[in-house]
């Protein structure tokens, strides 16, 4: 599903990764470990097509992501779903519209209102629909976000820190979501530094220091 | 579509002074933009009123034979200059005294055929002719004298209304279009301050929307509709005191212009004058309103 084959990120003078390879399955979890500034996150956004390797090629089902043209870029990331620490949810709109954006810019539009509920019931927020980010709590609003990253059935959801924000019981209710999806098939990468959610659900771990792989372990453990 | 008309009357609600702003400042360019056309309208059916009515009438001697007038006659034909060439007898010219004091029958009555001169009438293509094509009229052996029919600002004589004319002309082309285009880009500059700052208020909303893989004409959508709607109100507004400040100062006008047409004397003429300068307006509020904001928003589309 992801292959990375010797990938380097340099930012000027500072090298975020370098030469990351490694293979994850359709439908494996895995955690992207490793302290702040390791490289997690531009691993997340190489895969997101924000920015492209200065070395390396990142294959998605086999296509080399670097290649796609600007106007291919949208329409390959609607194959993702995303899930951030700051939820980014538009404060104008309702749990439910929120929700729908993403069936919007793939233009489905009203024709997606059961992908919606279904994709609200799945994260329990059917009875909140209606509510605007601002009158739910931080969970409810990751669980929003979740919802959000869900509904178009994606191949792959990254989620970046998606319980920096969040108590651990409410954390601990997040992560079992999106174990969910990827149970139902979905490939899942999730960076995280939170060791207790990692080593809790044993899950395949890749660990990053300094832009490199350090361990890449099955059903591993992280130490902060 | 409807998503995006729904998200930008949202954006414009939330902050009605900077959508207030953006449309006085399109409204002044649009309101300068009427007048400015309007004129340019007067000023041309102005020209063309004294381009195609008789301006020149040159009073023969009254001992000229009819063949020195023919050969007058034709060599004002063929002269390029020149158009509509009339020959008006003494006759004719006794009928014109009499028509113009219809209202007053003893003062025809006391004048016969003799006392009017013939006269050849003719109009000149350009303006900027006719004081060199009077010299060369006036200097003819068969002319007595010369006249120049025209009248306008009170000036009586010919040099007076060419350069009444040639000042207008050079005011409302050139001024006008200097001062349009200054404006323009004003509002454009403001349009673009003005969609940058809700860019900028919005960065966060587009950067998702990009994530989400929204491409960048959805992005784009509301914002260019709301720099539409500003740009669009704006000149509509514009248009309406435009054409009421025009049709205030008609009668002022009318009698500044004194016989000439400046302005279709018909409604529905007028009529579509307004609504042509009216489309032509809304049009280049558009293309304003797409150009600023695609510039605005521009740089927060890098992919």
């Amino acid at each position: 599903m992801v292959k990375f084959e010797q990938v380097t990120k340099k930012f000027g003078q500072i090298t975020a990764l370098e030469n990351v390879s490694s293979e994850i399955k359709k439908g494996e979890f895995v955690f992207i470990t490793g302290p702040s500034g390791s490289g997690k996150t531009t691993l997340l956004r190489l895969l997101l097509r924000e920015i492209s390797p200065n070395k390396g090629k990142i294959l998605i089902e086999g296509k080399d992501i670097s290649t796609l043209r600007s106007s291919e870029i949208p329409f390959y990331r609607r194959k993702i779903g995303v899930v951030f620490q700051d939820f980014k949810l538009l404060a104008d709109r309702t749990v439910y519209e929120n929700v729908e954006l993403v069936m919007e810019v793939s233009g489905e539009g009203q024709s997606a209102k059961r992908k919606i509920n279904d994709a609200l019931k799945q994260v329990g927020l059917a009875e909140r629909a209606n509510l605007f980010p601002r009158q739910l709590a931080g969970g409810e609003q990751q669980r929003t976000v979740l919802a959000r990253a869900l509904v178009a059935q994606p191949k792959l959801i990254l989620a970046d820190e998606p319980t920096g924000n969040l108590d651990p019981a409410t954390a601990r209710q997040i992560v079992s979501l999106i174990d969910q999806a990827a149970k139902n098939g979905t490939t899942v990468l999730m960076a995280t530094h939170n060791a207790d959610i990692v080593n809790s659900l044993k899950r395949r771990v890749i660990q990053l220091k300094q832009g490199k792989v350090v361990s890449d372990k099955a059903s591993g453990k992280y130490q902060e | 579509m409807g998503q995006h008309f729904k998200t930008a009357g949202k954006h414009i609600r939330r902050s009605p002074y900077q959508a207030f702003a953006a449309v006085v400042i399109i409204f002044i360019t649009f309101f300068v933009a009427t007048l400015l056309a309007i004129l340019a309208y007067a000023s041309y059916s102005t020209l063309r009123y004294f381009e195609t009515k008789p301006q020149v009438i040159a009073f023969l001697k009254s001992e000229v034979v009819p063949d020195d007038i023919a050969r007058l006659q034709k060599s004002l034909e063929e002269d390029p200059r020149v158009r509509d060439v009339r020959y008006v007898s003494k006759e004719q010219a006794l009928e014109i005294y009499k028509d113009a004091t219809s209202d007053n029958p003893l003062l025809s009555e006391l004048v016969s055929p003799k006392v009017f001169p013939a006269s050849l009438e003719f109009s000149i293509a350009d303006l900027s002719f006719a004081e060199e094509l009077i010299k060369e009229v006036e200097i003819q052996g068969t002319v007595d004298q010369v006249a120049f029919t025209a009248s306008l600002g009170g000036s009586k004589n010919i040099g007076g209304v060419i350069e009444n004319l040639r000042q207008i002309s050079h005011y409302i082309r050139t001024g006008g279009l200097v001062i349009l285009a200054f404006l323009s880009v004003s509002s454009l500059l403001i349009l673009l301050v003005i969609l940058s700052m809700r860019v900028a208020s919005r960065k966060q909303e587009v950067e998702m929307l990009q994530l989400i893989g929204a491409t960048p004409g959805f992005i784009r959508a509301p914002f260019i509709f709301e720099a539409i709607f500003y740009a669009v109100a704006g000149s509509f507004l514009g248009w309406i005191f435009g054409i009421l400040i025009v049709l205030y100062s008609m009668p002022f006008l009318a009698r500044y212009f004194g016989d000439v047409t400046f302005l279709p004397s018909e409604v529905s003429q007028l009529l579509i004058l307004f609504g042509a300068i009216l489309a032509a307006e809304i049009l280049l509020a558009i293309i304003l309103g797409i150009i600023g904001s695609s510039l605005a928003i521009r740089r927060y589309l890098k992919i």
